[in-house]
């Protein structure tokens, strides 16, 4: 007998989207696989606030790069009707007039769907992944369990090397907008979340030329 | 529904043609489809030879090099920047492409998938007349390419034709009013009268039985040749009317036949069939049926400056002139018919110029007053190419005259050069820095003294005398005695035939300033001074070409032809098997002419140094697709005057 089950304490089956996503999880990628036959999905999001427990995501906004290109038929742009609209995140993300609003199942499946085999690409992608572990969660998903790459972190990395001092480390000047300064790339949409994928994708593939220089070729090193 | 990712490649591509001419629904799925790839200086995005891929590319950021490998050099072909299309062979079907292509500079560039663009050629004819013809980069299509490019310039220009010029804008076929009023041999002239009151018109065509057009009467010759001599009505036609008449054929170009007219001064031309006289009468057409469609026309120009003999007067016509050049420019009328008109007026104010002079000093010098001179337009004028009021470059050649006249020959002469001067100045003409003109005393000299001028030029081909070569070999006659100038072809000729290798350094001099392709980005634009960072479209583009037209015509002993662009086109036909390069090169000669006067007049200057940012996208590719030629034709000199092997 099931308890849980039976006093309605058990989750809803997992959707078969969610299923589809951790098996392919199973499969990982080899360590040697070279950077430029990577898939990377490189996302943004734009939230209510700055705080994972209490904050809601207001959009969503994706493209895929793989073999270095950046695949604009693969982008993505989903507005999720906001719960509680958050008056001030309206005004920095001037979010109003009408969207084509998705709902939250929607929106996580079209994540889910495009993360399989990828690896996850964000400027600070940690706050964006948690956001979307919210969105997940009463549909029972629970974890983003791809690799992650941030490019926060690649930036500085390629700048003072695999072993720096996160606290010698100005975080101002690793911001997007100053990264984007930095590498000659037109900081057109910023504060929508598809605009702000963008321009980490143009962000990751001139990062990865650098890499590719200095050595970093693989997977493994890329990870590593 | 497009995304913020996908309008932001829409925002960039709709700058740029041919996407510029895509619909905004079939842009937005053409933006869908493409990738953005970025490239690290130095990195390759296709070899010659490799199979070509399945998209072609557009330069968001950054330059991308064009290059080819001649016997193991590196030769760049061209510089793509922002905007720019190439690798466009993917569209032509699977062909290995012919050049490398190599990030210059850090790039990004957008790759369209063919694909997606195959359609959009089958809808969009736009499009497929610009890849057709070779708008996109290193597609070296050029060479059949530039007439094909000024058929696309028309289409794009856009302007609205006004009705003025509607008359010859894009006219090939030839409106003359038929049926033609017309009476016969025999027949008198009550008769004539009749018809022509019936018809309502000024002028009647005579035919002869086989209705081949043998005169022509109008209400001038009425009044002249009738009314004033006392001559009966039933006086047969042939009495009074004017004969020959001038005829042409009915395939004949609008532009030329009005050319014609104005500098034959017709007032009617007639069409038969196959165009001489002897064929039967198909219409006629006349300058009255001209003016009234346009107020501003050449021949009313000509005509008020011909009338005229004031310099003031004179001035103003010449600035009004200059509005109508916009006028033409602006409408895309074919070169060759702008080059002619304002060549004509040019002439016309100088001959009135002359005349005033005359009229002004001959009565002081008595002995001399008669004797024969010749004034000569040289450089760009001389070559009947000058636009705008430019510099003035021209010569006084006069008969030689006996030792005790000598001095009062010469007299005359510089006054009359000075007075000519003083009235072209006030006509808004430039002076010419090195004096090149008629009122300096080394450049007004008898027959013989010219003689001794090229004879010194064409013995000893130093930098000084090919410099006044290539302005000097240029000269043609505009007013006088003809016969002079034609002495002086001759014994040109004569001389050059003797030192044979005077051409060979002309040559070498001709290749003085090599083609704009090795510029950066886009041109070679001047390194410093007054003009830096533009782009000098006289010194890069013009003169190379008409250096190279004037060697090699004058290899060929051609008299005449002074026009760089006729130039070509008769080397076309001398050198079949080089024709296309030649017509090329003479569209390209074209093409330059315009957008230099179009510079010129936009900028109130000589529109010799062109800022390229100034020039929209299309003008640009269109100048580059124009210094193709340059090349090749720079070549060809080099191969036929052996300038490899040809010392300093």
């Amino acid at each position: 007998m099931d308890w849980k089950a039976l006093f309605g304490f058990a989750s809803l089956p997992k959707p078969e989207f969610i299923k589809m996503y951790e098996k392919s999880l199973e499969r990982k990628i080899p360590g040697s696989k070279p950077v430029s036959e990577l898939g990377f999905l490189v996302l943004d999001t734009e939230t209510t606030g700055l705080d994972t427990k209490r904050d809601h995501v207001l959009s969503y906004g994706a493209v895929q790069v793989n073999h270095n290109r950046i695949r604009v038929s693969t982008s993505r742009e989903l507005y999720l009707r906001p719960k509680k609209r958050n008056r001030e995140a309206i005004k920095v993300h001037g979010l109003v007039g009408e969207r084509p609003f998705v709902s939250r199942e929607q929106l996580i499946r079209s994540f889910l769907d495009d993360a399989q085999q990828k690896i996850l690409v964000g400027h600070h992608v940690g706050f964006d992944l948690a956001m979307m572990e919210r969105v997940g969660r009463s549909f029972g998903f629970r974890k983003v369990k791809n690799p992650a790459l941030d490019t926060y972190d690649l930036a500085v990395r390629l700048d003072k090397g695999k072993f720096y001092d996160p606290r010698a480390v100005v975080s101002r000047d690793y911001s997007l907008d100053q990264l984007c300064d930095r590498f000659g790339i037109a900081a057109d949409d910023r504060h929508t979340a598809a605009g702000d994928a963008f321009l980490t994708a143009q962000l990751l593939v001139k990062l990865l030329k650098i890499a590719d220089k200095k050595g970093i070729r693989t997977y493994g090193d890329l990870m590593g | 529904m497009a995304n913020v990712i996908v309008n932001r490649v829409i925002d960039f591509l709709k700058n740029f043609p041919p996407f510029s001419f895509l619909s905004a629904e079939l842009l937005a799925q053409v933006a869908q489809e493409v990738d953005l790839v970025y490239y690290e200086k130095g990195e390759f995005l296709f070899q010659k030879g490799e199979p070509a891929k399945s998209y072609f590319f557009v330069v968001k950021e950054g330059a991308i090099k064009l290059t080819d490998h001649i016997e193991e050099k590196e030769e760049t072909v061209e510089i793509c920047d922002e905007g720019d299309v190439f690798g466009v062979l993917a569209l032509l079907g699977k062909r290995p492409y012919i050049l490398d292509a190599i990030a210059d500079e850090p790039s990004l560039i957008i790759a369209v998938p063919v694909g997606i663009f195959e359609k959009v050629l089958e809808e969009n004819n736009k499009v497929s007349l610009y890849f057709a013809s070779g708008f996109a980069s290193g597609q070296v299509v050029v060479r059949s390419g530039l007439s094909q490019t000024q058929k696309v310039r028309a289409l794009f220009g856009g302007k609205a034709n006004h009705y003025g010029l509607m008359l010859f804008s894009g006219q090939t076929s030839i409106q003359y009013s038929h049926p033609v009023i017309h009476c016969h041999t025999g027949n008198n002239i009550a008769e004539a009268v009749e018809k022509m009151s019936r018809g309502k018109v000024g002028s009647i065509i005579i035919v002869d039985e086989n209705k081949h057009p043998r005169g022509i009467i109008t209400d001038k010759d009425l009044r002249n040749r009738l009314i004033a001599q006392n001559l009966p009505y039933d006086t047969p036609v042939e009495k009074i009317m004017s004969h020959p008449v001038v005829t042409a054929g009915k395939d004949l170009e609008f532009s030329q036949v009005y050319l014609n007219m104005v500098k034959h001064r017709l007032h009617h031309l007639v069409f038969t069939e196959d165009g001489s006289a002897d064929s039967p009468l198909l219409g006629i057409i006349s300058d009255h049926d001209i003016l009234l469609s346009q107020g501003n026309s050449p021949a009313v120009l000509i005509k008020a400056l011909q009338e005229s003999h004031d310099i003031h007067e004179l001035a103003k016509l010449r600035n009004q002139a200059e509005g109508m050049l916009k006028y033409f420019l602006e409408n895309e009328l074919a070169i060759d018919f702008i080059a002619g008109i304002l060549t004509e007026i040019n002439d016309t104010l100088i001959r009135q110029a002359i005349a005033m002079a005359r009229a002004r000093h001959e009565a002081n010098f008595p002995e001399v007053r008669d004797m024969q001179f010749c004034f000569l337009a040289l450089g760009s004028e001389g070559r009947g190419e000058q636009l705008l009021r430019t510099d003035l470059d021209n010569a006084i050649v006069y008969e030689d005259v006996s030792e005790e006249l000598k001095e009062k020959a010469q007299d005359y002469m510089h006054l009359l050069a000075r007075d000519v001067m003083d009235i072209l100045f006030a006509c808004g003409f430039l002076s010419c820095p090195a004096e090149m003109m008629a009122n300096n005393p080394r450049w007004c000299q008898p027959l013989s003294q010219w003689k001794d001028y090229f004879s010194q030029w064409i013995r000893e081909p130093d930098p000084q005398s090919l410099m006044m070569a290539t302005i000097f070999f240029d000269f043609r006659a505009v007013s006088g005695k003809q016969a002079l100038a034609e002495a002086l072809t001759q014994h040109v000729y004569e001389a050059i035939s003797q030192g044979k290798l005077f051409l060979n350094f002309f040559a070498k001099n001709a290749l003085l300033n090599p083609p704009p392709l090795g510029f950066f980005r886009n041109f070679m634009v001047e390194k410093s001074g007054k003009h830096a960072e533009k782009f000098d479209i006289k010194l890069r583009a013009m003169m190379p070409l008409a250096d190279a037209a004037r060697v090699l015509i004058l290899s060929h002993q051609v008299v005449g032809i002074n026009n760089t662009f006729k130039r070509y086109e008769k080397l076309a036909e001398l050198e079949p098997q080089q024709a296309a390069l030649y017509r090329d090169a003479g569209k390209a000669y074209e093409i330059f002419m315009r957008i230099r006067a179009l510079e010129g007049l936009s900028t109130d200057s000589s529109g010799r140094f062109i800022q390229p940012d100034s020039l929209s996208k299309l003008q640009r590719q269109l100048l580059k697709n124009a210094f193709f030629p340059i090349d090749e034709i720079q070549k060809i000199l080099k191969v036929r005057f052996q300038l490899d092997y040809f010392g300093n």
